[in-house]
């Protein structure tokens, strides 16, 4: 009798496959299995078999105990996973993500991509839309693999194709010696011995008025006197996700000079008595992340950090609304990218439910320099009343882009004729991004408004972090702004209505000839209003942006 | 407590209360999508579709996630809200299937943009090529996710409040979708068939395959509920059968302190026994003259060939006269015995042992359980010194160690197992 109830009962669903177990096993093997490891694991995955078959993923669901349901949802939210069927062919040997945001476009990346799938075997070679990999002074731009091509066209990228130069490009910056030979690390070792205290550190950042530089200007001694008022233990995040389309400034800094981030990330860390310090870095630098991993090595080898402090590196898989503090942190979590509801902020419930310091790279990277230099060095930097540097992320219609350092606070007149040695020849300046996709666009006749935080809102506009692009005559302000509206589509996680079927309604509106600017207003208020993050409510700004300042170009 | 101002109306928050609850108990409905106020479901936020305003606030609020501070000023009324709430049901009216041509008008939803007089989009619909395609791969619940609105109740029905970890949300943004197990039909999945995603869904996406024709539109309407106790096993869900025309047609799970409005598999779907022509529903005796051969196959659908009806006094009394007279004739009181059965209820087995005792004048009297309980009853008489059960299951939120031995919950109580569940899972993560 039992025998024929055993006969006869089948656990319902997907069974896992003992070879496929066995894969799986093998391959995250040097991780411990955690579930927050999830995306880590995924990429183990997807970087071995070019995809990410469903058998493998059954077996991982099951190594790490977590519904079907659950691996699915994460795997299928981040763009540089391949979830395939176990019977569809591989995936193509060679990926190629041509970015698609706004200063790409306007140097022809739409071009480029129909010419790539004209001219390219797609038995072998596949090609898809990316957003922005932050090498909009070298538009247009697309990974090849892992490698980046600056400046991209079909010769190019068939030579990269030919001679299967797939990895990524690491740029040598200054040295661990060298950064410790001129005095790096040295006031680290001052927190760590107690020569400095935290509130005359709090202070000092507090007189400089250094600030959230992803782009919520958040006043960072602040901050981090708000974590330090929570209960430990304390977490500490860094944001690596730069998404915003057209920024690039940490890209720079991380390569000109990482240990000096690692420097400010540390003194951070110290200030809130955090032991752990996660960082988020997104897939789009590949060179980056491994140098990182690499340096951070060198530094654990050296005495400079105590072995109680913990430091991770999590890899970013694709997706844009992880440049959200809370959408980062639950991706940190091994989740999908879905922000937070708020409050509670991060600073009291964060990383695995922990008081969290979160921080954009560029801000830290600034604190080792304001310690040893004074709040005044920095606070100084700025004109007009305007605090510090401020690093613009320059790109689109001009001579020379790139990011800028220049003076918080400094015009766009002043930022294209002073810094960018003006506009392509040719080109007549109509307009620009102050703040990447987000922050709206302005035109030129509204140059003279100093960029910096809390200065643009009044126009409807933000900083946010400092992406610049600049476009001309010769561009359509409406394909502009839909542009950004298809990038937001594209990104939005898709949680709450107003931002999933907002946008997308947005770009339908748009892509007809003729704007119906009254549904289009009323859309945008609501996306305004009622969205859960400022992915949702900021995604409408190119549009009123465009229907309040660019009337002519309707 | 925390007193704030409700359109300029002063009320009181207890602890943990949101601005919806504390709406609701003011008598003021605040409309809903992906909030369901059933016990066991947490406020996700995402439908936006309950956005109120508060004083001093950039931006709206989800009034069904966001709690009271002393003192805020919330309000439902002004301009800004009530646009922002139209909007939404107007978004998601947009690529809804025709009211007149959908899969449930009445769902939920459809009350909701009736309420806020939201009749059609200005907006153009989604791709069609996005639009998912129906899935009636289940014996019992029909996939139409071309009504979903991406409210993500049957997720938390199937992972939260259930914890049969079946149902997700695949990919991301305009196409992100619900999913079964790695985005299999319903019917090839790891599903239970619970069917809380059913009970849970505003839209008419998810439905009892049985009120719908072959185009997935709802034709069976039911015209009176009754309000019952599933029949099944011991748990006790509370139940109410929705009825057409005298059959029932579907089931729903009703609040009791057992199953708090959840039912399994049994209790949703295993109703039709009710209705099978095989069953006997009339008093039954043997006609005259034709004996009993155990040989012979009686067709159930025709029992009359061996049996005339009776009225049940008949039928009683009949019996009554056979088993006196077995007493009497075969040994006095000694010669019967009762055994009986874990389906009956409180009141039936207390009738039932009074009828082998005062009947049958002797005390053989025994219950199924017997079979099963007799050790944990020893057991449990020596450990806690009484041999019945001193807690609900639902208790085992409250307890640091449960064991289980010798016992399937998940599949012989279901509804009990998912408040075992509810607390590995809270534990766990």
């Amino acid at each position: 009798m039992l025998d024929k109830v055993k006969k006869n009962f089948y656990p319902k669903g997907r069974g896992i496959e003992d070879s496929a177990l066995e894969d799986i096993k093998k391959l995250i093997s040097k991780l411990p299995l955690k579930r927050d490891l999830l995306i880590e694991y995924l990429h183990l995955i997807q970087d071995k078999y070019g995809q990410i078959r469903k058998k493998h993923l059954a077996a991982l669901s099951k190594l790490l105990k977590i519904p079907l349901a659950e691996s699915f949802e994460v795997a299928t939210f981040y763009a540089h996973f391949d979830v395939i069927e176990d019977e569809d062919p591989s995936i193509q040997e060679v990926t190629i993500r041509v970015c698609d945001s706004l200063t790409c476009e306007l140097f022809g990346s739409e071009n480029l991509i129909k010419e790539l799938k004209g001219s390219l075997d797609d038995q072998k070679v596949r090609v898809l839309r990316a957003p922005c990999m932050g090498l909009c002074d070298k538009a247009p731009a697309c990974e090849v693999g892992h490698k980046h091509v600056n400046f991209s066209n079909l010769e190019k990228i068939q030579e990269v194709i030919s001679k299967k130069h797939f990895h990524p490009e690491i740029i040598e910056g200054i040295s661990l010696k060298k950064y410790v030979d001129s005095g790096g690390y040295e006031i680290l070792k001052k927190c760590y011995t107690n020569e400095i205290s935290v509130d005359s550190v709090i202070n000092e950042l507090n007189e400089s008025g250094l600030k959230g530089m992803g782009g919520a200007g958040f006043p960072s001694g602040q901050k981090w006197k708000f974590v330090r008022m929570e209960p430990g233990p304390r977490l500490m995040t860094i944001n690596g996700d730069e998404g915003e389309p057209g920024t690039f400034k940490d890209k720079l800094y991380l390569e000109q000079n990482m240990h000096k981030f690692f420097e400010g990330m540390l003194i951070a860390a110290w200030a809130v008595e955090a032991k752990e310090i996660y960082i988020y870095m997104r897939d789009e630098y590949p060179g980056i992340r491994l140098k990182m991993i690499d340096e951070l090595k060198k530094l654990r080898e050296t005495s400079i950090i105590g072995s109680n402090t913990k430091i991770y590196i999590r890899r970013g898989a694709g997706a844009y609304i992880c440049g959200e503090e809370s959408a980062m942190i639950e991706s940190i979590e091994g989740k999908r990218g879905l922000p937070r509801h708020k409050p509670p902020f991060v600073s009291k419930v964060g990383l695995f439910g922990k008081p969290t310091l979160n921080h954009n790279i560029e801000t830290v990277f600034w604190v080792p320099d304001i310690l040893k230099n004074g709040h005044k060095w920095y606070s100084s930097q700025g004109k007009s009343g305007h605090k510090g540097p401020h690093s613009y992320s320059v790109s689109g219609r001009v001579n020379k882009p790139g990011v800028k350092l220049a003076p918080a606070g400094i015009t766009m007149n002043e930022l294209l004729n002073d810094y960018c040695g003006g506009m392509i020849d040719g080109h007549k300046f109509l307009g620009y991004l102050p703040g990447g996709a987000s922050g709206g666009i302005l035109p030129a006749s509204m140059a003279d408004i100093p960029l910096d935080f809390g200065t643009l809102e009044k126009h409807g506009c933000f900083i946010g972090s400092g992406a610049i692009v600049v476009f001309s005559d010769q561009d359509d302000v409406k394909k502009v702004a839909l542009n950004l509206l298809k990038f937001f589509n594209d990104e939005s996680c898709g949680q709450c209505t107003p931002c999933r079927v907002g946008t997308e309604k947005a770009v339908k509106l748009m892509e007809k000839g003729n704007w119906n600017e009254d549904l289009l207003k009323e859309l945008v208020q609501t996306m305004g209003d009622a969205s859960i993050c400022g992915l949702g409510q900021a995604a409408g700004n190119p549009i009123t942006c465009t229907l309040n300042f660019f009337k002519d170009h309707i | 407590m925390t007193k704030f101002f409700l359109n300029d109306k002063e009320v009181t928050a207890e602890e943990n209360e949101t601005i919806w609850q504390v709406a609701k108990k003011n008598g003021l409905t605040i409309p809903h999508l992906c909030y369901s106020d059933k016990p066991g479901y947490r406020a996700d936020g995402n439908c936006r579709a309950c956005m109120v305003s508060i004083e001093g606030e950039r931006v709206l609020a989800a009034s069904c996630i966001r709690k009271p501070s002393e003192g805020m000023k919330v309000s439902t009324t002004d301009e800004r809200s009530e646009k922002s709430r139209k909007m939404i049901l107007e978004l998601l009216v947009t690529d809804q299937p025709e009211k007149t041509d959908c899969h449930d008008p009445d769902s939920h939803f459809w009350k909701i943009a009736d309420d806020l007089e939201v009749k059609k989009s200005r907006f153009d619909k989604r791709e069609s090529k996005i639009v998912p395609e129906s899935d009636n791969s289940h014996v019992a619940m029909a996939v139409n996710l071309d009504a979903c609105i991406n409210c993500n109740l049957c997720v938390r029905a199937c992972r939260e409040v259930q914890v049969n970890d079946v149902i997700g949300m695949g990919n991301r943004g305009h196409v992100s979708q619900v999913i079964f197990d790695f985005d299999d039909p319903m019917g090839d999945s790891s599903c239970v068939s619970c069917g809380e995603c059913v009970q849970a869904c505003p839209t008419g996406a998810l439905m009892e395959s049985n009120l719908l024709n072959e185009n997935g539109k709802k034709v069976v309407n039911a015209d009176r509920k009754v309000d019952s106790l599933c029949p099944y096993c011991g748990v006790g869900c509370q139940l109410t059968y929705n009825i057409k025309d005298e059959k029932i047609v579907s089931v729903d799970g009703r609040e009791g302190p057992a199953n708090h409005n959840r039912l399994c598999v049994k209790g949703r779907f295993g109703f039709d026994y009710v209705h099978n022509p095989e069953r006997i529903t009339k008093p039954l005796i043997r006609k005259k003259g034709i004996k009993k051969d155990p040989k012979e196959k009686l067709d159930p659908l025709n029992p009359l060939s061996h049996f005339r009806e009776a009225t049940w006094e008949e039928a009683l009394d009949l019996a009554a006269s056979k088993l006196s007279s077995i007493r009497d004739a075969k040994g006095g009181d000694d010669a019967l015995a009762g055994f009986g059965c874990a389906k009956g209820s409180n009141e039936e087995a207390y009738l039932f042992q009074k009828l082998i005792r005062v009947g049958f004048r002797n005390n053989n009297v025994d219950h199924c359980t017997r079979m099963c309980h007799a050790s944990s009853v020893a057991a449990l008489m020596e450990a806690i010194g009484t041999g019945a059960v001193t807690a609900p299951v639902s208790e085992v939120k409250n307890a640091e160690v449960a064991i289980l031995i010798g016992c399937r919950p998940t599949q012989n109580h279901p509804v009990a197992a998912t408040f075992i569940k509810n607390a590995v899972k809270k534990k766990w993560t």
